[in-house]
C-alpha cells in the first residue's frame, strides 16, 4: 500500500489552497477592512458561513454548483474536457471556499487593528494607498497574516466532509490523508489507520509549532 | 495664502469656520478642547471632508464642494504632525524621516535635519526606544523632510512635561524659521501662542470668534485682566535679595514677593496702606456658587 500518496496529496492541496487564499484573500480582506459599503455585513456573513455550516451541507451545495449539470461544471468540462467534481481541481475549489473564513477573518482583523493614525500619517506624507498597504499595513499585520495562513493550512490538512462530498475517494486524485484514514477504518485496517492518523497528528503539530515559533521570534524582535 | 471657508455638521456639533493663514508665517489655532481645532486641521489636510465650502492654497483649489473638487491628502503638500506623533513602530528613526521623501538628493538633508534636532546617533533606533521629546522631534522632521508647503501641527507639545515642552518650543520655532514654511498649529496654551505664533485664530464652539496678532487677541477685555488690591501691610519678611510682603484686604491675606531694595526705597512698614497691582492674560472667570 502506498502510504505517502495521500500525504503528498494533502500537502499539495494545503499548499495550493493557502497560496490562493493568500493571493486573493489579502486584497479581499483589505476591502472588507476599509470599505464603507453599508451592505458589507452581507459579504462578511457569506465569508463566515463555512464556520457554522456542517461540512456536508457546504459539500452538497458545492457539488451542485460544480457538478456536471451546473453552469460552472459544464463550462469547465467544455474547456478542459473533464469534470470539475471528483477531480483535484474540484477539491481546490471546495477547499478554497471552505477555508475562506480561516484566512480572511485573521487578515481582516489584523488590517483593522493597525492604528488609523499611521495610515493617515502615510497619506499625509504623500504616499498612495497601495504604498501605505505594502510598507505600513502589511508589515504591521504580519502576525494576523501568518495566523491566517497557518489556520488555512492546518484546516485543509484536517479537512474531511467537504472533500468526501465533492471529491469522493479516488486514489492519487482525491484521496487525501483524512479520507485515507476513514477508508482504512471502514476496511477494519485499524493498524494502517493508526499509522496514518499518527503521521497526520505529528505533521500538523510540527507545522503549527514551527510557524508559531517563527511568529513569536518575529514579534519579540519587533517589540 | 491658505484660505479656508468650510462647514461640517455632526449630531451635536457644527463647525463653521472661515479664516486665512498668512504665507510663510506661523499661525496658532487656539481654543478650548472641543472647539473644533483638530477637526479644522484634519479638514485642511484632507484627512476629513467638509460638508460644504472651499479650501484654496494660492492658485490651487484643494476643496470645492460645489465644483466637486476634493484633492486627496497625498496631493495637498501638507506636513501633518499628529498629537501622538504616529511614528511607524516597525521603522527606524531614519526610515521614518525618509518615508515621505521621493528622490535621493533630499536624503543628505535628512542627516542634517536629524542632527539639527539633536538626534544624531539615534538614526537606527526604533520609536519605542525614544523618549516623548525625541519622538516629537522625529515626527516634526518627518513632517518637514519632504518640504511641504504647509506644516500642520496638532497640539505638538501637549503630551510632554513642562521642561521638555519649553525646550521643544524653541526647537520648533527654529526649524519652522529655518525652512520658512507656512505653519498652522493647534494649541490651548496661551504662552505657546505668544512664544511661537505671528498670528492667532481663536475658535469657540466651532466658530472663529477672534483673530489677529497674539497681543491684539489676548489683550482684549475677555482674555486679560488687570487686578488692583488696596490693603494694609501686615508683615514683611525679608532677606538680602527678596522680601515677602503680606497685605490684608477685607479679611483676606495676599502675599507678594518684591525686591528687598524696593522695600527700602519705599520705606515700607507694617501698617502702611498699599496697592498690589497685577496684569495677566489667559484669565478664567467662574461664576461663584452661593448657598441660596
Amino acid at each position: 500500500m502506498n502510504f505517502t500518496a495521500p500525504f503528498l496529496l494533502t500537502l499539495k492541496l494545503s499548499t495550493i489552497t493557502t497560496s490562493l487564499l493568500f493571493i486573493i484573500g489579502i486584497p479581499f480582506a483589505y476591502w472588507l477592512a476599509f470599505s464603507k459599503l453599508r451592505l458589507k455585513f452581507i459579504v462578511e456573513s457569506i465569508v463566515a458561513l463555512p464556520l457554522v455550516l456542517p461540512p456536508t451541507v457546504l459539500g452538497f451545495y458545492l457539488l451542485m454548483a460544480i457538478g456536471g449539470n451546473s453552469f460552472v461544471g459544464r463550462w469547465y468540462e467544455g474547456i478542459f474536457n473533464k469534470t470539475l467534481a471528483f477531480s483535484f481541481q474540484g477539491l481546490v475549489v471546495g477547499s478554497f471556499i471552505y477555508n475562506l473564513p480561516f484566512a480572511i477573518r485573521p487578515f481582516q482583523s489584523a488590517f483593522t487593528g493597525v492604528d488609523k493614525k499611521l495610515l493617515e500619517a502615510s497619506w499625509s506624507l504623500g504616499r498612495s494607498k497601495l504604498y501605505t498597504f505594502l510598507f505600513i499595513i502589511f508589515p504591521l499585520s504580519r502576525q494576523g497574516i501568518i495566523t491566517g495562513c497557518v489556520l488555512t493550512f492546518a484546516h485543509t490538512v484536517g479537512e474531511f466532509g467537504v472533500i468526501l462530498m465533492i471529491g469522493g475517494n479516488i486514489p492519487g486524485i482525491t484521496r487525501v490523508a483524512s479520507v485515507a484514514i476513514y477508508d482504512e477504518v471502514q476496511a477494519l485496517n485499524y493498524g494502517t489507520a493508526n499509522i496514518h492518523a499518527a503521521i497526520l497528528l505529528a505533521f500538523s503539530f510540527i507545522i503549527l509549532a514551527i510557524v508559531y515559533f517563527i511568529n513569536r521570534r518575529f514579534f519579540t524582535r519587533l517589540f | 495664502m491658505l484660505k479656508i471657508c468650510v462647514e461640517k455638521t455632526w449630531k451635536e456639533f457644527r463647525l463653521d469656520i472661515s479664516f486665512e493663514v498668512p504665507y510663510k508665517k506661523t499661525t496658532a489655532l487656539f481654543g478650548l478642547s472641543g472647539s473644533g481645532k483638530t477637526t479644522a486641521l484634519r479638514i485642511i489636510s484632507g484627512l476629513e471632508t467638509a460638508d460644504d465650502g472651499i479650501i484654496t492654497y494660492g492658485e490651487e483649489i484643494w476643496f470645492h464642494k460645489k465644483e466637486r473638487i476634493n484633492i486627496s491628502p497625498q496631493w495637498r503638500s501638507t506636513g501633518f504632525l499628529f498629537q501622538d506623533y504616529a511614528l511607524f513602530p516597525h521603522l527606524s528613526v531614519e526610515k521614518n524621516v525618509t518615508y515621505g521623501i521621493k528622490g535621493r538628493e533630499k536624503l543628505e538633508e535628512v542627516k542634517e535635519l536629524i542632527s539639527l534636532v539633536g538626534l544624531s546617533g539615534y538614526e537606527h533606533c526604533y520609536p519605542e526606544q525614544l523618549s516623548g521629546g525625541q519622538k516629537q522631534r522625529v515626527a516634526l522632521i518627518r513632517a518637514i523632510a519632504r518640504r511641504p508647503e504647509i506644516l500642520l501641527l496638532d497640539e505638538p507639545l501637549s503630551a510632554l512635561d513642562m521642561e521638555t515642552r519649553l525646550r521643544l518650543q524653541e526647537d520648533l520655532r527654529r526649524i519652522v524659521q529655518r525652512f520658512h514654511t507656512t505653519t498652522l498649529f493647534v494649541t490651548h496654551d496661551v504662552s505657546e501662542v505668544y512664544k511661537m505664533a505671528d498670528h492667532v485664530i481663536v475658535l469657540e464652539s466651532g466658530r472663529v470668534i477672534r483673530q489677529g496678532t497674539p497681543e491684539e487677541v489676548f489683550m482684549g477685555k475677555r482674555l486679560s485682566t488687570r487686578i488692583q488690591i488696596v490693603g494694609k501691610v501686615v508683615s514683611i519678611e525679608s532677606d538680602s535679595i527678596i522680601a515677602a510682603v503680606t497685605v490684608m484686604h477685607d479679611d483676606q491675606y495676599f502675599k507678594t514677593l518684591i525686591d528687598t531694595e524696593e522695600v527700602g526705597r519705599l520705606n515700607l512698614k507694617v501698617g502702611d496702606d498699599v496697592v498690589i497691582g497685577a496684569k495677566s492674560s489667559d484669565v478664567i472667570l467662574f461664576k461663584a456658587l452661593t448657598q441660596s
